[in-house]
């Protein structure tokens, strides 16, 4: 029977997240003062404003979901959207990646915190070819070094390769 | 009308300077490579791109800008025709028959119709939207912050609520994006707001930070889980790029109808191609002769669609230019390009800086020449781009997309945050939440804070102004029934289609 369908969990745990962010929001800024002066619209009043609308559309989220689920949802079928199933591997390499450069830019450099997105993410797109993946992610992370530092006079970190580049005029 | 011609023909002088000319090239090839590039829509497009333009003047710059506009719509055309993905989802009804114009050996007749419909439907917009701007300037300047006010409210609602599939969760992602714009200090009080004292935060959000995130990682998560092992099928190039005198026959009506379609529904804030591009395909299926090729390749289900689309962006241009709002993700991100130089779009921008802002307008002309001149001989370069591994491909944007985010302010914050907000916009891919009303209420929130509280200031704290002033009072009426009247018509038909249905249940 369709019409009975509920909320899937995730459909709940999203409303709810959502409800929580409002109240989170609510909090804060009721506690930021008043100082409205001469209006007596403070910088506390449009964050109430935001804050409030969140919780209502937490709690509209959540009756959507409660009675008979979200209206006009995703399908929660991945065959159904015409992809195929969640792949966890995929999903954790490439945050592997974004987490990776996080760690080495500062240390490391630009260079090769770049190409360590690049290989990480290249596998979570189901590349086996480490060296291949590694070499062009070298190439990009030099070229839009050289880019950036010669024409744009943007500074990115240099990192470990400092002396490299440097000596190659970098 | 002469003040127009006059202002028109200084912007051309500027936008044919030979510098601006070649920033203008270099602005529609670099949009159309990366436009080309599946997954990579417009919006992120001109996120990517905007950090390579810092060292630029402003008119450059903007130039620039337009041509990567211009130039990405035109590539996501040809991803769409030959590898059926369409990048965002006003090429969908594009991709319905062009796809199968390519299956059936007529790649280059539907690239053909697609790019030279884009042409005529973007000059004819782009002449439209000279027309109609110093007349909607002229309004504005009339504009008190209560009108602006109301006119951000109508199109916050129109961009959440009215345009996706429901209300609610347009409305939630609108509202994460306000919320996103109260980050840093409050401009007219100096007192923080939601920094939680990270240092990072007091600037407040990059809209380049939030974009790239929603539309990069986001969507580089999202493709990975759940695309990454379904192999994609290219149409190969085949059939000569030329149209019969049948296709051309049938072609043109439909760009006209399109162009006629799609500019007005860019112009209002409605934002987005897609309702046009679908108002399009249903009108040439209606009228069409060969109603039976629909669906097998019609090829005025590309022609139509693709110039409903291309009118409708350069319709987006007249809300942004004129009021400053906007009213698409990529003219948020257009606009964040203008704040980088201290500009704020709007009616006195075609004052003070009139010069660049004609120059823009005539730069659109300008690039809407150069893409078709570009655009059909490179097709080869454009299916080489094509073919580019999808390991390879995506590995290349989040390189980008991070240095893009990393360059603002050299920060690890940035990326982090980047991360965040990749996150959100894999969840928000996942279930359905639309990703443009949360870019567009970041940069336009805090704007729209500002004439609140100046509305406020002018009225001595008195809401009524927005009821009583005319103008106002009747774009918030207008809102108003927007939102609900579809909602009661809903509430309506569930609760007869329940008592109708109650009865043969016993």
């Amino acid at each position: 029977m369709p019409s009975a369908r509920r909320g899937s969990r995730a459909e709940r745990i999203i409303s709810f997240g959502v409800l929580a962010l409002g109240i989170a929001a609510a909090i804060v800024a009721w506690r930021l003062p008043e100082a409205g002066g001469y209006a007596r619209i403070g910088p506390n009043f449009v964050p109430k404003l935001i804050a409030g609308g969140l919780i209502v559309l937490g709690v509209w989220l959540l009756a959507e979901c409660l009675t008979g689920g979200w209206r006009a949802p995703v399908a929660d079928d991945a065959g159904e959207r015409g992809e195929h199933p969640f792949v966890p591997r995929a999903f954790a390499w490439v945050s592997a990646g974004l987490l990776a450069q996080m760690v080495l830019i500062s240390t490391a450099g630009f260079v090769i915190a770049a190409a360590a997105l690049f290989v990480c993410v290249a596998r979570g797109f189901g590349s086996a070819r480490w060296l291949r993946d590694l070499a062009a992610g070298l190439a990009i992370g030099l070229a839009v070094f050289a880019f950036f530092v010669h024409f744009l006079n943007v500074n990115l970190p240099a990192g470990w390769l400092k002396p490299l580049l440097g000596a190659a005029g970098i | 009308m002469s003040e127009t011609t006059s202002a028109l023909l200084t912007g051309f002088g500027v936008a044919l300077a030979p510098i601006n000319l070649l920033w203008g090239f270099i602005g529609v090839t670099l949009g159309t490579a990366v436009g080309v590039l599946p997954g990579v829509g417009p919006a992120l497009t001109v996120a990517m791109l905007l950090p390579l333009t810092v060292k630029l003047d402003p008119t450059g710059a903007l130039i620039m800008f337009a041509g990567i506009y211009y130039g990405a719509m035109y590539g996501g055309s040809t991803t769409t025709i030959l590898l059926n993905t369409p990048g965002e989802s006003a090429s969908i009804a594009t991709a319905l028959e062009g796809n199968r114009m390519a299956k059936r050996g007529r790649a280059g007749p539907a690239l053909a119709t697609a790019a030279i419909g884009s042409f005529v439907a973007g000059t004819i917009a782009t002449l439209l939207l000279t027309l109609l701007a110093p007349v909607v300037v002229e309004i504005a300047l009339k504009f008190g912050p209560t009108e602006y006010f109301a006119l951000m409210v109508f199109a916050f609602v129109t961009v959440a609520a009215v345009l996706g599939a429901s209300t609610v969760r347009g409305l939630t992602s609108l509202f994460v994006g306000l919320l996103l714009g109260l980050v840093g200090i409050d401009e007219q009080t100096g007192q923080m707001r939601f920094a939680f004292g990270v240092p990072e935060l007091l600037d407040g959000i990059d809209v380049v930070v939030l974009a790239v995130g929603l539309f990069a990682v986001g969507e580089a998560l999202y493709v990975a889980a759940y695309q990454s092992r379904i192999r994609e099928q290219m149409q190969p190039m085949s059939g000569s790029l030329w149209m019969t005198r049948e296709d051309w026959r049938r072609s043109w009506p439909a760009w006209l109808r399109a162009t006629a379609i799609g500019f007005p529904f860019g112009t209002i804030p409605a934002g987005g191609a897609e309702i046009p591009t679908f108002l399009s395909y249903a009108t040439e299926k209606k009228l069409s002769k060969h109603p039976e090729e629909f669906g097998n390749g019609a090829i005025e289900g590309v022609a139509g669609p693709e110039a409903a689309n291309n009118a409708a962006a350069t319709g987006v241009l007249v809300p942004l230019l004129t009021l400053g709002i906007p009213t698409s993700a990529t003219a948020a991100i257009l606009l964040a390009a203008f704040q980088n130089y201290g500009l704020q779009p709007g009616p006195l921008l075609f004052q003070t800086q009139g010069a660049l802002v004609w120059g823009l307008i005539a730069s659109l002309y300008v690039g809407n020449v150069l893409l078709l001149v570009l655009n059909l001989p490179l097709i080869g370069l454009w299916v080489k781009v094509l073919q580019i591994p999808k390991p390879l491909l995506y590995g290349g944007i989040l390189v980008f997309a991070t240095l893009g985010a990393f360059s603002l302010h050299q920060s690890v914050v940035d990326l982090a945050t980047l991360y965040v907000f990749g996150l959100l916009g894999f969840l928000m891919r996942r279930w359905g939440f639309p990703v443009a009303p949360a870019v567009i209420g970041l940069i336009l929130g805090p704007l729209a804070e500002s004439q609140f509280r100046r509305a406020l200031a002018i009225s001595q704290g008195d809401p009524s102004v927005f009821f009583t002033h005319p103008i106002s009072a009747a774009l918030l009426a207008l809102t108003a029934a927007l939102v609900l009247v579809p909602w009661l018509v809903r509430v309506w038909r569930e609760w007869r289609a329940r008592r109708s249905s109650a009865p043969a249940h016993g």
